[in-house]
């Protein structure tokens, strides 16, 4: 059942890049055939996914190099499941935001489905070295998509970019081998809690060698400087697969790995992660303030953004934990709708500086759908009720409250700092006086705002119906919770309100229908 | 018919909600043909359906104790299980009735005075959605999705303050109001989560229950108390969070008829609801009087400074907020609503009776007005009928909601509280007179001279609401509301009396009669200006607040640029400055590079063997 996710972008990407004479839109086509077939494929394992299960699913071997204790061997859980959703649906919608005119159009949209071949593998690979392996394989073909068709200063973007993420997959490596060899386990197999059993030391050092390697392709400050500078010299569709896809491997890499592996150190060490994701939280909030180009405001707001997934993770509780695991879906999705919609403006107003732009709601001249739809995308962000970035942000508060509060509270904070740069983000763009003189814009046509109407259409509702979300990664979420020895805060139990003798007639109570998931199979 | 109606009361906030995506042909770029009028045209027809429905369901309830309870599936995960429940009775349902009556006088009036903007589509389905979310927010019956409605019509304030939104004042005004709600809203998130904890619920009902058997740590409960305080007092407008209200008035007239009459109050409905809660805490009860204190104060006498119509209102409209403040914070929940339900009306009559002014005298500026009552004779009584519903003065509704305020007050020995009442209504009788005699009596000028009545679609719902607020106190005699003669304390409605008509005679001589040439140089220049500037608050958040964050982001920016990133970057540097100025060493001589290599082998040999070599010494 999974191999196809690495198979059909992989077959598109060779056959794409063989075939001979394709023109740009040709090209497009193809990619979007293999995407869409990987699309559909995913949601197939939807249909096919047991809920009620908390494991792995779907199990795939296949001996590779035995002698090294490398086997090709996936299988998926409820949070490669969403993970794995959100890459096909980015890769889809990157595919359908690029440039149809674009320039080596083959070897684009090959290098970008190799990338989504890589990040889905990774996502369901059950083995550590085949992790590694799937997780390097995305960093040159990001390194050319950003270096070829990057922006200003795309070298120096690629480049730093490039060492950042050598470094981390060099000591997740690092962090990999120690486990192995030191847990004395025959092969790369990754097993759950698998480094329980060592001393407390060692522990400590492989979870931080791991805790720098992802905190690196998250982005935790201060880990994130190459981040503002690749996400704004990548072009739109790189962008939205850095922002949305690549960044969450990273998160998954810290739940799947970090938490999944060593619970007891996570346990340890929580108190500081909750303060570290405090921290990322206001350091990226405050700083896109100061932004003046909005693709880089939208940047640092990633990094803020991220920052709540640490925190879910940090607190371990069920619900915060549900509640990261929805965030990094709810992140990808608001995220990308953001750089599809400054991608717009950026082609047809032609700059993406707050001073120049202005007054885009115009209906006659300005681009009046895109500001709207920015104003969705922007208020899902800071977390506005109803949208889906609201639900996902209140499970990792309401969860993790009982247990940091004061973290909480300054990730509150956070959200209202979210509020001060998009409100001056809409205010310079969408609102005040459009200039007529140079108000002579392209249209914008159906099919360039297709890709933001799918996602503004999920972030609602999603927001509206969030238990479509919110369910996947529940069941996997409270597995991980499990496994962490001691049960972090017991809240003490009020008997006030079982005791309270309602004096109204519950038969008064009527339950209207509403539509709800229907069970699955 | 009327128990189905009653039964499906749960459907009152979908009409509008269905009015305002029923425009979405009419924004921009799908239909042209016909205009954006028949968004307008649509909503009016949802806004009507609501109101029938809540009328007729409203009906049904009246006389019945027990409300009726529905409940609608939202989330359910790891062991968190929200449920939507609303709440249908008498008191929910009249305040829809109250809602949707006012909205429909306010899209009506929109017809008339947005009667050439070409945003209809927008406007009216702002004020669909404001309708939607007060209608759902009364029926709301958990603190939880009455805080998510509340930040959902902060985003409706943003988008309809902004509505013309390519005025720098606007845009500006826009923004404040959507920064100030949020920071109260997002301290009432933070006491909507520290709650929780504690009650395991956010059923305002099992809340209440929960209140009076609870046993809490008090400096927690202070903390909780005053985060559930300071939320809803962005929303009322209270100092020092009061700006945004006054900035909003850049926003249509129509609009301001709904926000200053209803949803500042949405602010005094969670509070009502969380009173017994607030009342755990002495320390949350008395913040509440203070800040209802300092606003009803201030406010008034800001507002008996202005000269500008719509600033007068609003902050009349802070002010009263503030009584409601006080009378929750005096545990009064009921004379609150009683005097929200009073100044909903007399404040939506002076509004609509401001705009009616404004539209044919161009001008908002109330020193450039007088004379205009003989020609507008619909627009000054209805404009004195609402002032008069809003002051104590009898037999008029705001007369006893004050009434009930004042003896509640003096009942419980706050007799300090009852003078701050009392000054407050002498200062706001004050104020309206002042307002209608600087705008009806005396000369006319220039804007005035040619200003007829305005258009009758203007002039019918502001008769309407004004027809309402005098005839409010039989409704309320229908409804019970009002006590009995006998119980009335009379000291009380005689101080009370005697001070709204000293306030409206000293106006009335000042302004009507213009006894005094400049009636403003009897005050000293400095306190005139303090007021006028509204003590200088536009400066105070400008050298706190906006300069805090500011340069902190700077700050942070360039630490982020110069520190953090400077730091990687030196590292890149370094590596690539050692590596050029090592390629000058390399000077192809194969002596010296076989000799690097020996010694190279050599170090590590040793270094490899070192344990070997130690143990030979």
């Amino acid at each position: 059942m999974l191999t196809p996710l690495l198979l059909i972008p992989l077959i598109g990407a060779i056959a794409l890049s063989c075939w001979p004479g394709l023109s740009a839109s040709q090209a497009r086509s193809g990619a979007l055939i293999a995407s869409s077939a990987a699309l559909l494929w995913t949601i197939a394992l939807f249909t096919q996914f047991d809920l009620a299960f908390s494991g792995f699913q779907f199990h795939e071997f296949l001996p590779w190099l035995p002698a090294l204790g490398l086997n090709y061997e996936l299988s998926l859980d409820g949070l490669s499941l969403l993970m794995v959703a959100l890459n096909s649906l980015i890769t889809w919608i990157a595919i359908w935001s690029s440039d149809p005119e674009i320039e080596r159009p083959r070897l684009f949209y090959s290098l970008l489905l190799v990338v989504s071949a890589g990040v889905a593998g990774a996502f369901v690979a059950q083995n550590l070295m085949l992790f590694f392996l799937l997780y390097e394989m995305e960093l040159v073909p990001l390194y050319l998509l950003i270096a070829i068709w990057g922006g200003e200063k795309k070298a120096y973007a690629a480049t730093k970019f490039l060492l950042y993420t050598a470094l981390s997959g060099a000591l997740m490596l690092a962090g990999f081998l120690g486990t192995v060899w030191l847990s004395g386990a025959e092969d790369f197999t990754y097993h759950a809690v698998m480094g329980q059993d060592l001393p407390m030391v060692w522990q400590g050092i492989l979870l931080g060698l791991l805790l720098v390697a992802f905190g690196i392709k998250i982005p935790l400050v201060p880990f994130h400087t190459w981040l503002p500078d690749t996400y704004v010299a990548a072009s739109t569709p790189v962008a939205m697969m850095l922002g949305g896809v690549l960044a969450k491997l990273g998160t998954y890499g810290l739940l799947r790995f970090g938490l999944g592996m060593f619970p007891d150190a996570w346990a340890q060490f929580s108190p500081y992660l909750a303060g570290w994701a405090a921290v990322s939280v206001l350091y990226g909030a405050v700083t896109a303030i100061a932004q003046k180009d909005i693709k880089r405001m939208v940047a640092y707001s990633s990094i803020g953004h991220m920052g709540y997934v640490l925190l879910g993770a940090a607190a371990m509780t069920d619900l915060s934990l549900t509640g990261a695991v929805s965030q990094m879906v709810s992140h990808g999705l608001i995220l990308t709708i953001l750089f599809h919609l400054v991608g717009v403006i950026e082609t047809k107003v032609g700059t993406r500086k707050l001073d120049v732009l202005n007054g885009l709601m115009n209906p006659v001249r300005g681009l009046p759908m895109v500001s709207a739809l920015l104003v969705l995308g922007g208020m899902a962000s800071a977390g506005i009720p109803g949208l889906v970035g609201f639900v996902t942000e209140f499970l990792v508060f309401q969860g993790s409250y009982a247990v940091y509060p004061v973290q909480t509270l300054l990730g509150v904070i956070g959200t209202g700092l979210t509020t001060v740069y998009f409100v001056i983000l809409l205010n310079r763009t969408c609102f005040g006086r459009l200039d007529n003189a140079t108000a002579y814009f392209p249209k914008v046509t159906f099919s360039e705002k297709l890709p933001a109407y799918i996602l503004a259409g999920l972030i609602l509702f999603l927001g509206i119906q969030p238990n479509w979300l919110v369910q996947w990664g529940a069941s996997t979420a409270s597995a991980m919770v499990a496994a962490i020895p001691i049960v972090a805060i017991e809240v003490a139990a009020d008997e006030a309100i079982q005791g309270i003798t309602d004096d109204v007639q519950l038969n008064d109570a009527i339950a209207f229908p509403i539509a709800t998931l229907p069970t699955l199979p | 018919m009327t128990p189905i109606l009653a039964q499906t009361s749960w459907l009152i906030p979908l009409y509008p909600l269905l009015g305002a995506l029923l425009t979405i042909p009419w924004s921009p770029a799908f239909v042209t043909r016909t205009g954006p009028r028949p968004a307008g045209y649509i909503n009016i027809v949802m806004t009507t359906l609501a109101l029938l429905h809540s009328l007729l369901a409203f009906l049904a309830f009246w006389g019945k104790s027990s409300p009726q309870f529905f409940f609608a599936p939202w989330l359910n995960v790891a062991g968190l299980d929200l449920t939507i429940p609303l709440e249908a009775s008498a008191i929910t349902l009249g305040a829809c009735v109250l809602i949707t009556t006012l909205n429909l006088l306010a899209q009506v009036y929109a017809v008339g005075y947005l009667e050439m903007d070409w945003g209809w589509g927008r406007f009216f389905a702002m004020m669909a959605l404001f309708e939607a979310g007060l209608c759902a927010l009364v029926l709301c019956n958990s603190l939880l999705f009455s805080y998510m409605l509340l930040e959902i019509l902060t985003l409706g304030t943003y988008l309809l303050v902004g509505f013309w939104y390519n005025q720098s004042l606007v845009v500006t005004g826009a923004r404040d109001a959507f920064l100030t709600k949020r920071v109260g809203d997002l301290v009432l998130l933070m006491a909507v989560l520290a709650i929780y904890p504690l009650t395991h619920t956010w059923d305002f009902r099992e809340l209440a229950a929960w209140a009076q058997t609870a046993n809490v740590e008090p400096g927690l409960m202070t903390l909780i108390g005053i985060g559930l305080v300071a939320g809803p007092m962005s929303k009322c407008a209270q100092f020092p969070l009061h700006l945004w209200l006054d900035e909003a008035m850049e926003g249509p007239l129509p609009s301001t008829i709904l926000r200053n009459a209803v949803v500042v109050t949405t602010g005094v409905w969670i509070l009502v609801k969380l009173e017994p809660v607030i009342a755990l805490s002495s320390t949350a009860s008395a913040f509440a009087i203070a800040v209802g204190t300092v606003t009803s104060i201030g406010a008034t006498l800001i507002a008996a400074a202005q000269i500008d119509i719509k600033r007068v209102l609003s902050y009349l409209s802070s002010a009263y907020m503030g009584l409601m403040f006080i009378a929750v914070g005096a545990h009064q929940p009921g004379t609150a609503l009683l005097l929200a339900l009073v100044y909903a009306l007399g404040m939506a009559t002076l509004v609509m009776g401001a705009g009616s002014v404004i539209i044919n005298v161009t001008t908002q500026d109330l020193t450039q007005m007088g004379g205009l009552g003989s020609r507008r004779p619909i627009t000054a009584t209805a404009i004195m009928a609402g002032a008069a519903g809003l002051v104590a003065l009898p037999p008029l509704g705001g007369f006893w909601a004050m009434l009930s305020l004042v003896s509640g007050l003096w009942e419980a020995q706050r007799g300090l509280l009852v003078a701050i009442v009392l000054l407050v209504n002498w200062l706001v009788a004050f104020t309206l007179a002042r307002m209608v005699g600087l705008i009806f009596a005396g000369q006319t000028q220039q804007m005035t001279t040619r200003s007829p009545e305005p258009i009758w679609l203007m002039v019918l719902p502001m008769a309407i609401a004004a027809g309402f607020t005098l005839h409010l106190p039989l409704v309320m005699a229908q409804l019970n509301l009002l006590p009995a003669w006998a119980e009335v304390s009379q000291d009380m409605a005689l101080l009370l009396t005697w001070s709204s008509i000293l306030g409206a005679a000293v106006g009335t001589l000042l302004y009507v009669n213009r006894m005094v040439e400049n009636p403003a140089g009897l005050i000293k220049k400095p306190l005139q200006n303090l007021l006028a500037y509204d003590f200088y608050t536009p400066k105070l958040y400008r050298n706190t607040f906006v300069l805090g964050v500011d340069v902190l982001s700077r700050m942070t920016d360039w630490l982020d640029r110069y520190v953090v990133d400077g730091l990687v970057n030196a590292v890149g540097l370094a590596s690539l400055f050692s590596g050029e100025t090592l390629k000058y060493g390399n000077t192809g001589q194969l002596q010296f590079y076989v000799l690097t290599i020996a010694l190279g082998i050599a170090g590590l040999g040793v270094l490899m063997n070192w344990s070997a070599l130690t143990a030979l010494f």
